[in-house]
């Protein structure tokens, strides 16, 4: 940690993390919801569980990425935050408007609007926080009078989320004008400007874990996200062959979407190439797996299972089945959950002093088990979503019918879930009890992320 | 390749497709109301849109295949129902359905007649929404809608024999006859099954508690499409205060011929 003020990160990364906790005991409670019966279902039934675990995911990632800027930017531009005060009371406003949220959605106060439940008053909570968010991040860099392209991009991606976040403030009363717009926050965070922040971290920890030439790196981001909007922006058609819009959308959204993967793939080559110069010797060997693994899971999960149903020929079969929950979990998982985590990783020991070279046994079990439990829960969606578009949207088998033929999937989604929720609990354990705590400016015991190059490393070696 | 090139190539891509999808944004709002027919929006459509909503029914279920997977969608559900059917269920969802039989209930939403008749106001219209053809095939709540296919509709109606015809169309989506009725004997979905209508119009007519016109099994059948509250099945979910849940519309949505052929085919279950 360079700078002291960095360390507004750390307490981010704690509301993050705890959030993550709870999304995942929303995950499995809905989960089992789909074997039945229901002992909650007049205290707390599925809609409610569904729609916490999904605003959680979207509070606790948003949240994640705001700790990571305020990690990044003072590091790539070279000086303290603009107002540490500011960043805290951020903090605090947005962890009360989460909390808020999720405790109005079990008495029923939402907007019952999918991903966008959020009611009015918390909307604008949120436009307030992220502009004081962008505010304090802006200033910080006009300060330093000095920035990079991987923070840049990061920032961007910031900027266009709050800014797409704004049609969800209003009300259409046309419900498919709705939908339209529905997506432009959704699908335009998620397939688009969420990939500029993925891919600025991803920069930023690939520079750092493998010491590339940053000129190299960053002049194939600029590609990257390049290729993001080309196929990102009318990929968003694929959302709008079916719900009453002109029909030359699925046009567009079966050739544009089908390019979407490109853009994952070149984060996976490029996380692979840059980890060729050095290897993999850096000492922080948590980061490295959670880096690698977020390029290799958002190839797989958002660009090879979003292909899987993205053509209007097979999405008029899969439309409206589980095979989206399938593409869903891991795209959401590999693309955004995968690279806060790794950005955790990578900045736990600078943040709080723990060795970068004690490689923690328990944080490899929380690796390997969340991605071994993702992947079970995925083939788990997977196998059941078609089965369901086979017996449901095929044959035409009536849908409570085809739910119950489908209860061993849901009996393996719930055991690959609770795999994967240990994985999340041996990281919470891992990350709030076995680490050092916040360290005080000023200590030099561990070496920070920055102070490593393969060079010293090739030193130590010898 | 330098970095200045790549990141004009960045720039310049996203702006020329960032217009690209503006511009088919303005032409889709030129569009949407006839592909919608928001002339048809009535202040109880939006009402109902807003009970939509405010119980967050689409955390449970799919509208236009977009919501949670955790029960059925509901796109043309109007379609299939009828008002009747569907105010009398949202008023007591348990009594429609068993969580001991289908693992999963609909919770009582507790609501008010004006936000039923409100909600399904909304559905009505959503059901004509120009979908694109979506869904390919009815999607039923329960039960099956057996060789219900393309093919086999354009087999029946090649043949020009009645019977044939009226067989497609029951399992057609409207009128979506098959949603409702099966005609397997003891299978109950929402309807009475029509296994053996044929035989049973027949002593239908000298029932005490028949109230229609006809004089003979075929004019029962058919006067039970276009009037189905001449006679009730007994059973809670059938019909209440004197009035069958089955669309009483028929008479005006279907062509006669169309009927016509409905009554040929289900004389022939006898």
């Amino acid at each position: 940690m360079r700078f002291k003020s960095q360390r507004v990160a750390y307490y981010y990364f704690v509301v993050a993390l705890l959030l993550y906790g709870l999304q995942v005991v929303f995950g499995l409670l809905s989960a089992a919801k789909y074997l039945g019966p229901d002992p909650l279902l007049h205290l707390l039934p599925f809609d409610k569980t569904k729609e916490i675990h999904t605003n959680i995911l979207i509070v606790w990632v948003l949240t994640g990425f705001m700790g990571a800027a305020y990690y990044v930017v003072p590091e790539e531009s070279r000086t303290e935050i603009y107002s540490e005060k500011l960043a805290y009371g951020q903090l605090i406003a947005w962890t009360l408007m989460g909390l808020t949220t999720v405790t109005g959605y079990v008495f029923g106060w939402t907007a019952g609007n999918k991903l966008l439940e959020q009611p009015l008053p918390m909307k604008v909570v949120i436009v307030l926080v992220m502009l004081a968010f962008l505010f304090n991040i802006g200033m910080t860099i006009r300060k330093a009078g000095r920035w990079t392209t991987t923070e840049a991009v990061l920032v961007a991606g910031l900027v266009l989320s709050a800014l797409l976040y704004l049609p969800a403030l209003i009300d259409f009363e046309n419900y498919t004008v709705g939908i339209f717009y529905r997506w432009w926050t959704v699908h335009l965070w998620v397939e688009g400007v969420w990939e500029l922040i993925q891919g600025g971290l991803l920069a930023f920890l690939l520079i750092r874990l493998s010491g590339a030439d940053r000129e190299v790196m960053e002049k194939w981001l600029y590609v990257i996200v390049g290729l993001t909007f080309i196929a990102g922006i009318l990929g968003t058609a694929h959302h709008y062959y079916w719900i009453g819009v002109p029909h030359y959308w699925a046009m567009f959204g079966g050739t544009f979407s089908a390019l979407e993967p490109l853009s994952f793939f070149g984060m996976a080559v490029y996380a692979y190439s840059a980890l060729r110069r050095s290897g993999l010797s850096h000492p922080n060997r948590l980061a490295l797996h959670w880096t690698i693994g977020s390029a290799v899971y958002s190839a797989l999960g958002a660009g090879i299972l979003g292909l899987a149903h993205t053509w209007p020929a097979v999405n008029k079969w899969t439309h409206g089945t589980l095979i989206t929950a399938m593409h869903g979990h891991m795209a959401f998982f590999g693309a955004y959950v995968m690279i806060v985590l790794a950005m955790i990783t990578y900045a736990m020991p600078a943040l709080t002093g723990r060795d970068e070279e004690q490689s923690s046994a328990v944080g490899m079990w929380a690796f390997w088990l969340q991605v071994a439990g993702m992947f079970g829960m995925t083939m788990a969606f997977a196998t059941a979503g078609i089965v369901q578009t086979y017996l449901e949207h095929i044959l035409g088998i009536g849908y409570l019918d085809t739910q119950h033929k489908l209860s061993v999937h849901f009996v393996m989604l719930m055991g690959t879930g609770s795999l994967f929720a240990v994985g999340v609990l041996l990281f919470l354990v891992d990350f709030f009890f076995l680490a050092v705590k916040p360290r005080v400016h000023g200590d030099s015991r561990a070496g920070s992320g920055a102070a490593w190059t393969p060079s010293s490393a090739a030193q130590a070696s010898k | 390749m330098t970095k200045r090139q790549t990141r004009l190539f960045f720039l310049g891509s996203t702006l020329f497709f960032a217009l690209i999808f503006i511009g088919l944004t303005i032409d889709s709002h030129r569009q949407i109301s006839a592909l919608t027919h928001s002339d048809q929006m009535t202040a109880d459509v939006i009402a109902g849109k807003r009970v939509w909503h405010e119980k967050n029914c689409t955390n449970c279920h799919t509208l236009l295949g977009e919501g949670a997977y955790y029960a059925p969608d509901l796109t043309k559900i109007a379609e299939q129902r009828g008002a009747a059917y569907l105010s009398q269920f949202l008023k007591n969802p348990a009594a429609f359905y068993s969580e001991a039989k289908d693992r999963r209930l609909m919770p009582n939403l507790n609501l008010g007649d004006e936000q039923i008749r409100h909600l399904i106001a909304f559905l009505s219209w959503v059901s004509r929404i120009d979908t694109n053809g979506w869904p390919p095939r009815p999607l039923l709540v329960s039960g099956a809608f057996p060789g219900s296919s393309p093919a086999h509709a354009q087999q029946a109606a090649a043949s020009s024999d009645p019977v044939a015809l009226g067989e497609a169309l029951f399992r057609k989506s409207p009128p979506a006859c098959a949603a409702c009725h099966s005609t397997a004997e003891g299978v109950q979905l929402v309807g009475p099954s029509l296994a053996g209508i044929a035989a049973r119009a027949q002593q239908r007519l000298g029932d005490p508690e028949y109230r229609g016109h006809a004089k003979t099994a075929e004019e029962y059948v058919r006067e039970s499409i276009v009037a189905p509250s001449m006679f009730l099945v007994a059973g809670p979910t059938f019909s209440a205060g004197g009035r069958s849940f089955m669309p009483d519309n028929f008479g005006h949505s279907l062509q006669a011929s169309e009927i016509d052929h409905l009554v040929a085919y289900l004389m022939t279950l006898k």
